[in-house]
């Protein structure tokens, strides 16, 4: 056959098709459904992001607010207009490195975090900075009821990984066996048509119907909702996840077409997929979360807890005549105010100090150790995760919404070395009595969140959306070639 | 008469290839998940009980020193893991197990297992619970589509009712053999968990563990069922096995895997769980008015360390500031608790339309690893903590406080630490569950019902279609 006349006769498959789908109703039903579903899917997603911008957006407020109230309180102090006691004296670095300052660590949500929840249920996207050890702050968790969790959420990642392939094998179970079982195959093998270019042209019509919705539906409303989102770098973002569904549905496609050219009944075909899907979408995730946690598990938690227990307990030990120091502040008010720039600092606050930064000194490694865990479990699913499309969908997905686990581990270590820093900031001054100025209080350090590069993001986001499609074209070309010697009914 | 119809379609589904494949699969997935899981636990519980005894042993070897010190080492209460969570682990990987009991706050248990592994946890857990949820309902609905419908296209439904068969007989012969396929595929596993059971465990946990075994086996029986049933019927009453596999594959889907999430998201619509922004700003508010109230009323003074207030009177006041603090913390934690325990009762109306709603609370509350036996630690935990918050500002008014402006330095010695008690936590019992859980259970029970309704009903006209 020569190519135009095949091309033509594909159109006209393509049209006769599209008649026959939009008329026994099949195709609108669907494809209502996923509009329903990604509608869905797309609120829920957005519904959180506000609520995380909301959340960063208070707490810079708040950091704003206690700087600019700190440096009020200090100048009143300065001028003796106010004595204070120690905990809540701005003069007092003990004081500003504690809870004070009103420091926060927060990370930003990445433009597109509408399109996947992922791990942003659970990690927090901000954490408080004082004094205090890492123990006493890096383990909040952000509340959500653990039912919900447990349950997950209907996000888009969870209409494109879970239920589009469901809505493809609706619409490709019997691509075949339906012409076969009502007799038209072959009739429509008596005319100059090949099955390979029959099977392309029906999916072509329901490939194209369920992309209109899918790919084109969220995008669109998050370019008009996001503004942020309508730069370069989120373009090619956004290009690449329609790569990626557009990848993920040829798969599901490719497998309807090469069940349909095996020649068995449509009650087969339906049962065949669904036990595919089950296998791919339910089962493989399941246990390849339990064999990474089998064989990389994380360290012991009870272990960790008893550690700082002791290490706790030999810091109090060390700083024992500092913790037990008289204290005169109540009775004696002149001990409060800055004298030449420098200002007492109550031995138990120092004490205090002194003993958080001795516990993270020997907690620290053991909480390394946690992170490279996670990290070593991370590269363990990027490697295993070809065996299903699913998972490589679904964490290629959480990188692009930026909700992924590396983001979030990201985000502890900086957050970690700004804490480091903050405690190194104020230790001179607190060890050598040394007053808060205003310049001092106006000029703490500032936290910044740097972004993981994008180079990194992108090609993992890039090896994916390749490896699913050509698994795709793989098995969409073996069902293609098989199809010639597909039973004609 | 029955009998003979249910051993004839056992004979029929063995030698189909359908139940083998499937039935192999489920069987290596249960026994793996109770192997990885009981694996697992005996680790974790080893662990949790000897840190428990450690701790309490550090606590009362930690020497000579101000007991507000003491408070600030604390102690570590570790949640116990109770043994069926084997078979369902429920909220475990999203709750913490591990709680450090400080001086002036109460806090949220540490921990979540789910922080500690990768976003793969998300897809779930594999349990034999999450197998009989979601997998065994396929493994009915794929053997048993075209139980009748089948009957009806090969033109043997007609032959069997000329022979006279009645109908009941007929539905419950196709019931039996549906069932006992389950029951093979379920029995190994079923076995071994009893073999744990029986072990394993001490006698008064096994004498609890076989109570809850017995409810959970009736829950399961009745979701199930309700299944089977649900198949029979639309196999008898759709006009061919075709549509009643897509009929049936479409409930499944939308019952096992869509509701439970638009449960959860519409519940969280109704009952918003406030952010961790939005708990903490509102604690630290009531923390700080009701401190303030308490020492306007007891001291005349408005902030704690305020000048006029000497040192001879700190030991006072820290009592005065626990105290108040307890009503807001219980105020506060118990309206986030509540939140929670109302999102979950709303979504058990759910089960109405997706019986495994109902199902999955009864289930982890029978295995124990439900929010309610979550909360029941927390609150524990909780009071152990003011406990000892108490000892020691009693002991500091009574020896610390008359030392004036040396408070710091008095010490208190083994004799304070060992009035403080070990912390004993008793898992709740069996009763605490099922008064928790009855109504998912009664749920249960009528859908069961309902599905038996709907297949007699189909059952009863076979040959109208």
């Amino acid at each position: 056959m020569s190519a135009p006349g095949s091309l033509s006769t594909l159109w006209l498959i393509v049209r006769h098709e599209a008649r026959i789908l939009v008329a026994d109703r099949t195709l609108p039903l669907v494809c209502c459904v996923l509009a329903l579903m990604i509608g869905y899917g797309l609120f829920v997603g957005l519904a959180q992001a506000t609520l995380r911008d909301r959340m960063v957006t208070e707490v810079l407020k708040h950091e704003q607010e206690t700087q600019e109230k700190n440096i009020r309180t200090l100048q009143s102090v300065l001028t003796g207009k106010e004595t204070l006691v120690p905990f809540s004296n701005p003069a007092n670095p003990a004081a500003l490195a504690g809870s004070l300052s009103g420091r926060h660590s927060t990370i930003p949500n990445a433009p597109l975090a509408a399109l996947a929840i992922g791990q942003s249920d659970m990690m927090p996207n901000y954490y408080r900075i004082t004094y205090l050890s890492k123990v006493q702050f890096m383990y909040d968790t952000e509340i959500e009821n653990p039912w919900n969790l447990l349950s997950g959420h209907f996000d888009l990642a969870f209409v494109i990984v879970f239920v589009l392939p469901l809505l493809v094998i609706t619409l490709g179970y019997n691509l075949l066996s339906a012409e076969r079982e009502q007799g038209t195959l072959r009739m429509l093998c008596s005319q100059p048509v090949t099955i390979a270019t029959l099977l392309t042209g029906k999916i072509i019509v329901r490939m194209l119907a369920l992309m209109a919705i899918a790919v084109v539906l969220p995008l669109t409303a998050l370019l008009v909702i996001r503004p942020e989102t309508r730069d370069a770098g989120q373009l090619l973002l956004m290009l690449s996840w329609s790569g990626l569904v557009t990848a993920y549905t040829l798969f599901w496609f490719g497998a309807a077409a090469l069940v349909n050219v095996t020649g068995r009944s449509s009650s087969t075909n339906a049962l065949i997929m669904v036990a595919i899907w089950t296998l791919l979408v339910l089962i493989l995730p399941v246990m390849m979360n339990l064999i990474v946690c089998v064989t990389s598990p994380a360290p012991s938690r009870t272990e960790l807890a008893s550690r700082t227990r002791a290490v706790t307990a030999e810091s109090l030990r060390e700083y024992e005549d500092l913790y037990s120091a008289d204290y005169r502040y109540a009775t004696d008010p002149e001990a409060l105010l800055v004298k030449d720039g420098h200002i007492e600092v109550p031995s138990r606050m120092r004490a205090f100090f002194l003993a958080k930064r001795k516990v993270d000194e020997q907690v620290e490694p053991l909480l390394k150790r946690f992170d490279q865990q996670l990290l070593q479990q991370q590269t363990l699913v990027d490697r295993m995760s070809f065996l299903s499309p699913a998972i490589l969908v679904n964490e290629a997905m959480n990188s692009i919404s930026g909700n992924d686990s590396r983001r979030y581990l990201a985000f502890k270590n900086q957050t970690e070395a700004f804490h480091n820093l903050w405690r190194a900031h104020f230790s001179p001054k607190i060890m050598e009595d040394r007053a808060m100025t205003t310049h001092d209080v106006a000029s703490l350090p500032q936290w910044h969140w740097a972004e993981i590069p994008a180079g990194e993001t992108n090609w993992s986001i890039a090896w994916r959306t390749a490896l699913i499609l050509a698994l795709a074209l793989a098995i969409g070309g073996l069902a293609l070639a098989r199809s010639q010697h597909s039973p004609k009914g | 008469m029955f009998a003979i119809i249910a051993a004839k379609d056992l004979r029929e589904l063995t030698r189909d290839g359908r139940l083998l494949w499937a039935g192999v699969l489920v069987v290596v997935l249960m026994l793996t998940a109770i192997a990885v899981g009981w694996n697992r636990h005996s680790q974790v519980s080893n662990e949790r009980s000897a840190g428990q005894a450690l701790d309490y042993d550090a606590w009362l070897g930690q020497g000579y020193r101000h007991p507000h010190n003491a408070a600030e080492q604390g102690m570590h209460v570790f949640k116990p893991e109770p043994p069926l969570a084997i078979v369902d682990p429920g909220i475990e990987p999203f709750v913490g197990s591990t709680v450090w009991l400080q001086a002036h706050r109460q806090s949220e248990l540490k921990f979540r297992p789910a922080q500690d592994a990768t976003g793969l946890q998300r897809f779930g857990t594999l349990s034999p619970a999450w197998v009989l949820q979601v997998l065994i309902p396929l493994l009915v609905i794929v053997i048993g589509f075209n139980a009748m419908s089948g009957e009806r296209e090969r033109g043997t439904l007609r032959q069997l009712l000329s022979l006279g068969v009645p109908v009941r007989s007929l539905l419950l012969g196709k019931a039996l053999g549906l069932a006992s396929c389950v029951a093979i595929v379920i029995a190994p596993a079923g076995l071994v968990l009893a073999i744990i059971a029986v072990a394993s465990l001490s006698p008064g946990e096994r004498l609890d563990a076989v109570y809850r075994l017995t409810w959970l086996v009736a829950g399961y029986a009745l979701y199930l069922g309700f299944f089977i049933f649900l198949t029979l019927a639309v196999s008898a009453l759709v006009r061919s096995s075709r549509a009643a596999l897509v009929l049936l594959l479409g409930f499944w889907v939308a019952a096992t895997l869509i509701a439970p999430r638009s449960a959860s998201e519409a519940a969280n619509m109704l009952y918003p769980t406030p952010s961790r922004l939005e708990f903490d700003q509102h604690l630290a508010h009531d923390m700080g008015a009701a401190a303030g109230e308490s020492w306007l009323a007891n001291f005349g003074v408005r902030t704690q360390w305020d000048p006029s207030l000497p040192l001879s009177k700190w030991g006072a006041a820290l009592k005065v500031d626990d105290e108040a603090g307890y009503g807001v913390l219980d105020k506060n934690f118990g309206s986030l608790w509540d939140t929670f325990e109302r999102q979950q009762r709303a979504q058990q109306w759910i089960g109405l339309v997706a019986p495994v709603v109902a199902l999955r609370g009864f289930s982890m509350g029978l295995a124990g690893t439900d929010f309610a036996q979550h909360r029941d630690f927390s609150t524990a935990a909780e009071a152990q903590r003011r406990t000892i918050q108490d000892i020691i500002s009693k002991d500091l008014i009574e020896h610390a406080d008359p030392l004036g402006n040396a408070h710091f330095t008095y010490k208190a010695g083994p004799e304070l630490w060992v009035t403080v008690p070990r912390f004993n936590y008793q898992l709740p019992p069996v009763s605490f569950a099922l008064a928790h859980h009855w109504p998912s259970l009664a749920l249960l029970a009528v859908m069961f019902c309902l599905s038996v309704a709907l297949a007699r009903y189909a059952f009863s006209r076979p040959l109208m279609r």
